[in-house]
């Protein structure tokens, strides 16, 4: 299974911060390689650079040096535009917190990144719903947010991320607010999606789902590190 | 994406509709201010110019001030009257005196005149015949009347051959003109008569011309022109000694005084609506910060800077517009309510003052809308991602 193309491609990624005139090497000459179709997690303590090296695989931030390939396309030069765009076709974003509109629909907010394609309203309303028939949220896509439990929220959100079709999926603590049942479910649910071919890149602290994926990649001090191949 | 952005935009300022009617309030009143006065402005402008073109048409009226000695006499009219751009003159004498008829009394103005005068002033008849050359030559007791004169004396109109007195002398009433509804008869007011020149001068013991009006014939301008070096040839080229007037240069100084005031009143309700406008930019840069999560939301599921930029600038136009309609509308009650009060006068929105609304409220949404809309595409997506409101 792991000889698909890679689609992420990092080396000697380093992302440092200064606060108060003091350096914090977030991610300090990190090497990575995912190949589609791979089931990706990563672990490391609090404060270890995981969110930091999420948000750079999701183009949310650059590098500060190194070369990231994503997708066969180097990021490096792009406008925060291009960035925008790469965003929205190649990657699919899960947040711990869910981060829905709260002021739309199921179906709306899993329209949104489609909406920022300019795709038409009939195909757009077809994708969205295909995407909420994956999670199994058919019968709520008319609730808000406000309406919906903590793991059908998660739903929504994993609907929004898959509707694009992108190339990756990233979860950052998907389970990190919700209970363990729920948690295991959205889990399972991730190990489906794997299994249909996408590929996941899923962020834990908990080391019993990290040890159920197909790969488990750690970070200490911004530094990665393959666990037990 | 202009359609999404105007959707988007909806749902956010129905997702607060008080706050969003108190921000459209500035725009509103701008508005209001804006079309209720220059429309009021334009609609009074309107309707006294109709008035002075309807009334005076295109007379030229001379007064005498100082005759250095060569007055003008009854005679001289004819001379005035074959000059070349003159069609007809007449003198128009005045005094003020109690008209009486049986019991009741009215103080009228008396003009002595010369039959000419009805075509100069354009005048029209209800009942009789106007003053005759005859009723000058023999100094006759014989007296027109204005409609209103007629009714308030006689109780009636068609009063021909009634006899009244009038200075305390007795004529006849050979005619009543129609009756005369304009605004401009309203806002004078009054009450007039008229008789032979002969009649009245002798009454108001002034022999000669002191007032005098001609019609042109063909171009008033050059009426004006060769009347003028006529009196100036008679008063020893002294331009004080007697004053030229015609309708058409009264309105054209009624018409600066009203354009000046037009601008003065637009020019204040404008600095309300760029109040309004700051009003906007206010609560947009509160809705910004506010939905600093969503435009991060936005960002990471791939909004580019350009989207969140348009979509923060059409909520402001939008805000905008929609306060200029409401005030459009407003503005529209108004003048119709003050149509009903002031009767005589129909004010109207003109296309040209709407579209001056609509105009500046949509530059005064997208120039403050700018500030906002620009501070929500530059946010840093992580940053706006991590904001807890
Ligand atoms: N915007 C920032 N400014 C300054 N320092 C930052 C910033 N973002 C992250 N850091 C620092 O970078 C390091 C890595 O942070 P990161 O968020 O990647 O950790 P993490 O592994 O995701 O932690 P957690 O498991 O708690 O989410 C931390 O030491 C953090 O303090
Ligand atoms: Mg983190």
């Amino acid at each position: 299974m792991a000889s698909g193309n890679p689609i992420i491609s990092m080396t000697d990624i380093t992302k440092v911060y200064t606060v108060g005139g003091e350096e914090v090497r977030a991610l300090d000459g990190a090497n990575l390689t995912i190949r589609e179709g791979e089931f990706v997690s990563i672990i490391g303590p609090s404060g270890s650079g995981k969110s930091t090296l999420m948000n750079i695989i999701g183009c949310l931030d650059v590098a500060d040096s190194g070369e990231y390939i994503l997708d066969g396309q180097s990021i490096e030069q792009y406008s925060e535009e291009e960035l925008a765009r790469i965003r929205n076709k190649k990657i699919g974003f899960i947040f711990q917190n869910f981060n829905l509109l709260s002021r739309m629909s199921a179906l709306a907010n899993v329209e949104l990144p489609l909406i920022y394609q300019r795709m038409h309203l009939n195909e757009r309303k077809e994708k969205a719903k295909q995407a909420l028939d994956r999670v199994g949220l058919t019968d709520r896509s008319n609730h808000k947010p406000a309406e919906l439990s903590g793991g059908q929220q998660q739903r929504v959100a994993i609907a929004r991320a898959l509707a694009t079709n992108p190339a990756i999926l990233l979860a950052d603590e998907p389970t990190g607010n919700l209970d363990s049942k729920t948690g295991e479910d959205i889990i399972a649910l991730f190990h489906e999606l794997h299994r249909a071919g996408d590929t996941i890149v899923l962020i834990t602290h908990n080391e019993q789902i990290a040890s159920k994926a197909q790969r488990r990649i750690r970070i200490l001090d911004g530094k990665v590190s393959e666990v037990g191949v | 994406m202009i359609l999404q952005s105007v959707k988007m935009a909806w749902e956010a300022i129905t997702s607060n509709k008080m706050r969003s009617f108190l921000t459209m309030l500035g725009i509103i009143i701008g508005v209001v201010a804006l079309v209720v006065l220059v429309s009021l402005v334009n609609g009074a402008t309107g309707a006294v110019t109709s008035e002075i073109t309807a009334l005076g048409n295109d007379m030229v009226t001379v007064n005498v001030r100082d005759d250095k000695g060569s007055p003008i006499r009854l005679e001289d009219m004819d001379e005035i009257a074959s000059l070349e751009a003159v069609g007809e003159a007449a003198p128009s004498g005045s005094l003020n005196a109690t008209a009486k008829f049986g019991y009741s009394d009215v103080a009228v103005s008396l003009y002595g005149t010369t039959p000419a005068y009805y075509n100069i002033q354009g005048l029209n008849l209800k009942y009789g015949r106007f003053l005759k050359t005859a009723d000058i030559e023999n100094a006759s007791y014989v007296a027109v009347l204005a409609y209103n004169t007629a009714e308030e004396l006689f109780g009636k109109a068609d009063v021909v051959g009634e006899q009244l007195t009038i200075a305390g002398r007795s004529f006849l009433v050979v005619g009543v003109l129609e009756e005369d509804t304009s605004l401009f008869a309203s806002m004078i007011g009054g009450y007039s008569a008229y008789a032979p020149f002969t009649v009245e001068s002798r009454m108001a013991d002034e022999p000669y011309v002191t007032t005098l009006s001609v019609s042109p014939n063909g171009n008033t301008d050059e009426t004006e022109n060769q009347v003028e070096s006529y009196m100036l040839t008679r008063f020893h080229q002294d331009e004080d000694a007697f004053r030229l007037m015609n309708m058409s240069s009264i309105s054209d100084a009624m018409s600066t005084v009203t354009g000046t005031l037009s601008l003065l009143l637009g020019g204040i309700a404008a600095i309300s609506l760029l109040v309004g406008g700051i009003g906007i930019m206010n609560i947009m840069l509160v809705s910004v910060t506010e939905r600093t999560k969503e435009i991060g939301i936005r960002k990471a599921i791939g909004a580019g800077k350009k989207s969140i930029m348009m979509q923060f600038l059409i909520e402001a136009l939008m805000v905008s517009l929609m306060g200029c309609l409401l005030g459009l509308a407003l503005s529209w009650l108004i003048l119709e309510i003050v149509t009903v009060i002031a009767k005589t006068i129909a004010f109207s929105m003109s296309i040209g003052v709407v579209l001056l609304a609509v105009g500046f409220a949509s530059a005064i949404g997208l120039i403050f809308g700018l500030y906002p809309a620009n501070k929500a595409a530059n946010k840093h997506p992580i940053e706006a991602l991590r904001y807890e409101g």
